[in-house]
């Protein structure tokens, strides 16, 4: 796939609200493959809302998501699953772990999934980013910004044509949000990706194609 | 352990899965048992004489109180069996003839002595016998005579006698075993013959020879005897069985009929094994529905691993196939263990069976086998479906 069109879409409960400002909702935009794009917003703009319509778990929304040109309102539960596999990743802002699995079998859940990454790949970005030790570590015992780096990792054990990262390093401090921004930029190039970042603020310093204010 | 087991085992509550694993095998059990049961028993019931037509029917006066005083005779005159023949019901009649003379019979098996009695023998026309003619002829004069045992001789051979002795049971394919040495002596003549036991008649009770042989017998034994017959044979036409019921119960005939007795047991056996496999089923039912609740209240705790798996990419079908399995697996060893109580509970009634009707084939276990995999699959398949919609559910409940 190469590309995501969002035309006129307005989420139900914003329907009754007529100045709504922004460059996303009710608008015609397009993402781009290749492409690099940071949204910004305040909480309760719908930043998660909009993540949760592109990967297709909510569809409470007027207007249309064209994924390629095919509204996605049509995708069959197939497709979703397809598309979450191959095409689209997402890091969740509340991030999904398990937290009865050690970090690594959080990611390897994944990888069994896909067999996209080899296991020396995964301890190698483990260990870029400071948790190595966490390997074997319950998720549930990990705060909440080694649990990011964890589900950054996972985000990252699949083949993707866009990575949508909601609010991915709210909990980390800049050296480490750093460090997430290369290890993802280098994957997302690696792919020819896009990614799509979400931010209410704090947020990774890469060179975005786009800013866009929803 | 795959992870995805290893995350979807939380909250699995043993007790239920044991508790739904004896319902459920109680259920099965129950079920298997009666149908096999029925399947197994019912040949009892429904095996027909080979010897005798089952729309054949067996006539005689009835003996009461007053006949025993007065003295009065119970066999029927030529005038009665007319006014049967002309009668629309019966397609054909015949008499009973029974010997004139004394008959002494010697009934041994493989050697051993086992009857020593002065008896009689009966004859019907050879048309009533349905058996090949050429195993059921005799020749004047000639030695071997041609017989047809009463069953109930063998069965209290076989439960008396047999036990006791140490003997072999006889079922129908060793009838050659049987040694039968007749005597007969009258009207001055004096010969020894031997009985060929050709098998057994459930519908008979009586010693059954050819009618040839009773007539060159009863002539030349006793030239002088003749009594009327006491028992009629017909063949009743089945469209007409009502006329036949109000002409016999009219004329204050009996019939000697125990197909109308198997009738009665196999109903109620019938009715019996129903309640049964019912009572099985309801109990299976509901073993049923604990392990759909158990499953439901499985996947309502663990919602919402659910649905991060499906939401990182896993298909529906792959979230739900561990509890898939799990149910197919707690069914599979629901019905192994059935059948193989099952196994142990039939040998141990067929063997009772058997001692009782030597002549039931031994049966398998066939029916239970197909009733069973029968039941697996369907409720496997309602399993597999119900927990499939409900990680549907769980997919759906973001829309």
């Amino acid at each position: 796939m190469n590309s995501i069109r969002l035309v006129s879409v307005v989420p139900q409960v914003f329907a009754q609200q007529n100045n709504l400002d922004s460059e996303i909702w009710n608008q015609d935009i397009k993402f781009e493959k290749g492409q690099v794009y940071l949204i910004e917003a305040d909480s309760g703009k719908g930043k998660s809302t909009f993540c949760s319509y592109i990967v297709g778990y909510r569809h409470d929304y007027a207007g249309k998501v064209l994924i390629d040109d095919q509204n996605a309102l049509n995708f069959k539960v197939q497709d979703w699953v397809d598309l979450r596999q191959n095409h689209i990743s997402h890091l969740f802002q509340e991030l999904r772990l398990f937290p009865e699995l050690t970090a690594f079998e959080n990611v390897e859940i994944k990888n069994k999934l896909t067999n996209f990454k080899s296991e020396a790949q995964i301890k190698e970005w483990f260990d870029h980013l400071d948790i190595a030790d966490k390997l074997d570590a319950k998720v549930g015992r990990m705060s909440f910004g080694q649990q990011q780096r964890v589900a950054m990792i996972r985000a990252l054990v699949q083949p993707f044509e866009f990575l949508l990262a909601d609010e991915p390093i709210s909990h980390l401090d800049d050296s480490n949000s750093q460090l997430m921004g290369e290890i993802l930029m280098e994957e997302a190039k690696a792919q020819g990706a896009g990614v799509i970042l979400t931010s209410i603020g704090k947020h990774i310093a890469l060179n975005y194609d786009k800013t866009l204010r929803l | 352990m795959s992870l995805v087991w290893k995350l979807l085992k939380q909250h699995i509550n043993v007790a239920q899965f044991v508790g739904f694993f004896f319902a459920n095998l109680f259920g099965m059990f129950i079920v298997l048992l009666g149908y096999q049961f029925y399947e197994d028993v019912m040949p009892v019931f429904t095996s027909q004489d080979s010897f005798m037509r089952n729309d054949y029917v067996i006539l005689s006066k009835k003996i009461g109180m007053g006949s025993t005083v007065s003295g009065r005779s119970n066999a029927f005159t030529n005038d009665e069996i007319g006014d049967l023949k002309r009668q629309v019901f019966a397609t054909k009649v015949g008499k009973f003839t029974s010997t004139e003379y004394k008959v002494d019979a010697h009934m041994g098996i493989n050697g051993t002595e086992i009857l020593n009695s002065e008896l009689f023998f009966e004859s019907i026309p050879d048309e009533f016998i349905d058996i090949p003619l050429k195993n059921w002829s005799y020749k004047p004069g000639a030695r071997e005579v041609p017989i047809i045992l009463p069953r109930s001789y063998i069965a209290m051979y076989n439960f008396g006698f047999a036990q006791s002795h140490s003997l072999p049971k006889i079922s129908d394919g060793l009838v050659g075993m049987i040694d039968f040495n007749i005597y007969i002596h009258g009207n001055g003549h004096q010969q020894q013959f031997v009985g060929k036991v050709i098998g057994f008649s459930n519908r008979l009770s009586t010693i059954v020879v050819p009618q040839a042989f009773m007539d060159w017998s009863n002539a030349y034994f006793a030239p002088d005897g003749h009594s009327d017959p006491t028992r009629l044979i017909l063949q009743v036409d089945n469209s007409a069985d009502q006329l036949s019921t109000k002409y016999i119960d009219r004329k204050g005939y009996e019939v000697e009929n125990d197909q109308l007795q198997t009738e009665k047991t196999t109903y109620f056996l019938r009715m019996m094994v129903s309640l049964v496999m019912f009572v099985g089923l309801i109990i299976s039912l509901l073993s049923f529905y604990i392990l759909m609740l158990s499953i439901y209240l499985l996947v309502q705790k663990n919602a919402e691993k659910l649905e991060n798996l499906l939401l990182i990419g896993y298909s529906p079908g792959r979230v739900a196939a561990p509890y898939q399995w799990l149910t197919i697996g707690l069914n599979v060893g629901v019905l192994l263990i059935a059948w193989l109580a099952l196994f142990f509970l039939r040998g141990y009634y067929m063997n009772i069976i058997e001692t009782l009707f030597p002549e039931i084939d031994g049966g398998t276990m066939f029916p239970a086998i197909i009733l069973g995999i029968g039941l697996f699959v369907l409720v496997s398949v309602f399993n597999i479906i119900a927990i499939r919609r409900k990680i549907i559910s769980i997919w759906k409940r973001k829309e």
